[in-house]
């Protein structure tokens, strides 16, 4: 079998000692994030990218991996223990979580969470790779007019699953795609947008755009409300959660790894999106729908497995298409072309090691997040008594010293504050930051793919509903438009945004 | 005036002006070129366009006069914005008029801005100090090295919290900047002066 000698070559990869050490560091770097609430994997990982230019490109992406699946583990700590959110994804764990705790059960949902995770992981490792290498076969047939019509559809998808107003997020990738264009255009030459500062003419780097609407924006928003966080104290006894419980989640965990598996695929969608929609499916399934919100041990299970599953599953995309789906995959985008690999299909044939490394790396990653975090909870619960006050001057330096070593420029720094601040303008006017990222990082590539596509076609724009490929992804889009545009369904689909938000 | 969701208002203003900004600016300056062979101005304009569409969009589903809604009040004060910028703009210039580095215009009009902002915004200290913390860190750097640089972003964003105590921040500022030195500069090698330029 071709699956288990790749298998084999992934694991020789990933259990090489310097592996597994970045593998740990990842996995403990994302459990410290996840657990403190106000520092997401988007930031620590934007902080961590100019570090990777020194590793080797193995290593650095098993390091930055561990950290985004690492923080879905740290965030349900924080959200049974406390009732905050560690993560953003971890905000649906909240409401069932620490309803368990407060009835002294604090153990058994911890538990149910890990165990729920770690079954989660390794079947998205394995859903990796299996269904990698057909796809990427695939994505070499592709033309630039797939291309385009594939980023479309991502983007769509991407809106219809952001929260709030569709429109707005539409608007939102539009700009983002628009400041992606600034800088010099790639076939004539000409600087677009960079109004006679010479800094601009490379563009606005993508790490910079991160920290600043995801982190300095963030940091700000929260320093808007009280610092207040009183951590449920009493201790986490037994462990172990009972015959009852296993038989009440094992089947939540299953549902739940299966829908984050599909969510986590479609771009835009990922860990959050996974948890709010096992959520709900839960709810809707249960016998006894009453018992959620008071301590249902569904309600933790199903959106535990689901976010990990859809944070491993966001990888594929990345992997095979060399498209992001999400913020921290455009991130892990960003390291591969630190390293001088140029992302797409391609790097499964030609860096073998790279690719399956990564997928063992994973499955080892989760064994050692369920191994260490759950006799390390304690010490974890102990970093959640640090106040804020404390936390978010430090993030800055971070994030400071991060930006400013991309390139000893303090005009970085600057782009920086300043997106920090239209974060800020955005995070206000209720519009996502989300689908604006991912524009970003698509603007140039869809140019480039829409151009090419049409020469090719002698600017004849139907072409992108002659290929089959491509009118495949344009219907796919408009029927997602379509359906998230009919009445009843939008309603719906809002409310169960604010439902669940609250 | 009452209309139903303000903040859908000002958003659609938002994204009509920046759509607008963006394709004009497109057509006066760049290359419009064909379907069959885009210019550089071809998508920038396709999308500005498209932008000021969905703006519309967004205006005209906040516009709705509803008696439940909230007052036509943006959730912070564009005039406040404005007055930062424009001191941003003057300094800078007058830096370059005196022929010395528009750095230091910058840095001048951080202090200005924060200086303003403490004294008669306390609503937006957070807003302005976490963002002038981040550019005096950058535009201290090379002149003054990285413990003056880490010591005014810890001290300035520590002041936009809600609590500020001299000694906690203190003893936070001698823990970052150790903290950094052994791993940034020890240990990742990152070439960062440590000191001001003018004491080697």
């Amino acid at each position: 079998m071709e699956l288990f000698d790749n298998l084999i070559l992934g694991f020789g990869v990933a259990i090489t000692p310097i592996n597994l050490l970045y593998a740990l560091i990842g996995v403990l770097l994302g459990t410290l994030i996840g657990v403190l609430p106000g520092v997401g994997p988007v930031a620590t990982i934007a902080m961590l990218l100019p570090i990777t230019f020194n590793l080797n490109p193995v290593s650095a992406l098993i390091m930055l991996a561990g950290i985004y699946y690492g923080a879905q583990y740290g965030g349900s700590t924080t959200a049974i223990l406390v009732n905050i959110p560690g993560e953003s994804s971890s905000v649906v764990t909240c409401l069932d979580g620490y309803q368990m705790a407060r009835q002294g059960r604090a153990g058994p949902a911890l538990a149910i969470a890990a165990i729920g995770s770690f079954f989660a992981g390794c079947v998205a490792t394995l859903l990796i790779a299996v269904a990698a290498p057909p796809l990427a076969e695939l994505a070499l047939k592709f033309g630039p007019s797939e291309y385009f019509s594939l980023m479309v559809f991502g983007l769509i998808a991407a809106t219809v699953l952001a929260r709030g107003s569709l429109i707005k997020a539409i608007a939102m990738v539009v700009l983002g795609l628009l400041l992606g264009l600034i800088g010099t255009d790639v076939n004539s030459g000409v600087l677009r947008f960079t109004f006679g500062i010479p800094e601009l003419s490379d563009g606005i780097g993508f790490v910079v755009v991160a920290m600043g609407m995801f982190g300095t924006a963030e940091i700000i928003s929260n320093l808007d409300l009280k610092d207040k966080r009183e951590v449920f104290l009493s201790k986490v006894t037994h462990l172990y959660p009972t015959k009852e419980d296993l038989k009440r989640a094992w089947a939540p965990i299953m549902r739940g790894t299966a829908l984050g598996s599909c969510l986590g695929i479609l771009p835009g969608g990922g860990a959050l999106l996974s948890s709010f929609g096992a959520y709900t499916l839960e709810k809707k399934l249960s016998n006894h729908p009453e018992q959620f919100g008071k301590g249902a041990i569904e309600g933790v299970a199903g959106p535990e497995s689901a976010n990990n599953a859809g944070a491993q599953t966001s990888f594929i995309p990345m992997l095979t298409l060399g498209i992001p789906g999400n913020a921290v995959m455009a991130l892990m985008i960003g390291a591969l072309m630190i390293q001088g690999i140029a992302p797409g299909p391609q790097v499964m044939n030609e860096k073998p090691q790279l690719f399956w490394g990564l997928i063992a790396s994973m499955w080892l990653g989760n064994l050692m997040l369920v191994v260490l975090n759950l006799p390390m909870i304690g010490m974890w619960v102990k970093l959640l008594t640090v106040p804020y006050r404390y936390l978010f001057p430090s993030i800055l330096v971070f994030m400071a010293i991060g930006v400013f070593s991309l390139s000893n420029n303090p005009f970085d720094v600057l782009i920086m504050a300043v997106f920090g601040v239209l974060g800020y303008i955005c995070v206000k006017l209720e519009c996502e930051p989300a689908p604006m990222i991912l524009g970003f990082i698509l603007g140039p590539l869809m140019e480039e793919n829409l151009r090419r596509a049409m020469l090719l076609s002698r600017g004849d724009p139907f072409v992108f509903f002659q290929k089959p490929i491509s009118l495949g992804f344009m219907i796919a889009s408009a029927v997602l438009l379509v359906i998230v545009a009919l009445p009843a369904i939008r309603k719906k689909r809002e409310e169960a945004f604010v439902e669940e938000a609250k | 005036m009452r209309i139903k969701s303000p903040k859908d208002f000002w958003a659609g203003l938002m994204f009509i002006g920046t759509g607008l900004f963006f394709a004009i600016w497109a057509y006066a300056y760049y290359q419009m070129g064909t379907a069959v062979r885009m210019g550089p101005a071809y998508f920038p304009f396709v999308l500005g366009g498209l932008l000021v569409f969905l703006g519309v969009l967004v205006l005209i589903e906040g516009f709705a006069l509803e008696a439940s809604g909230g007052p036509l009040q943006l959730p912070f004060s564009l005039l406040d914005l404005l007055i930062a910028l424009a001191i941003f703009a003057v300094l800078i210039y007058l830096a370059a008029k005196a022929g010395i580095s528009s750095d230091y215009g910058m840095l001048a009009a951080s202090l200005v801005v924060t200086v303003l902002t403490v004294l008669y915004r306390p609503n937006a200290k957070a807003l302005v100090l976490i963002s002038v913390a981040c550019l005096v860190y950058g535009y201290l750097m090379k002149p003054l090295g990285l413990v003056a640089a880490t010591a005014a972003l810890v001290f300035i964003s520590a002041y936009g919290g809600h609590e500020f105590k001299w000694k906690e921040v203190s003893i936070l500022f001698v823990l970052l900047i150790v903290f950094s030195y052994l791993v940034f500069v020890k240990g990742l090698t990152l070439p960062f002066p440590m000191w001001p330029a003018a004491w080697s």
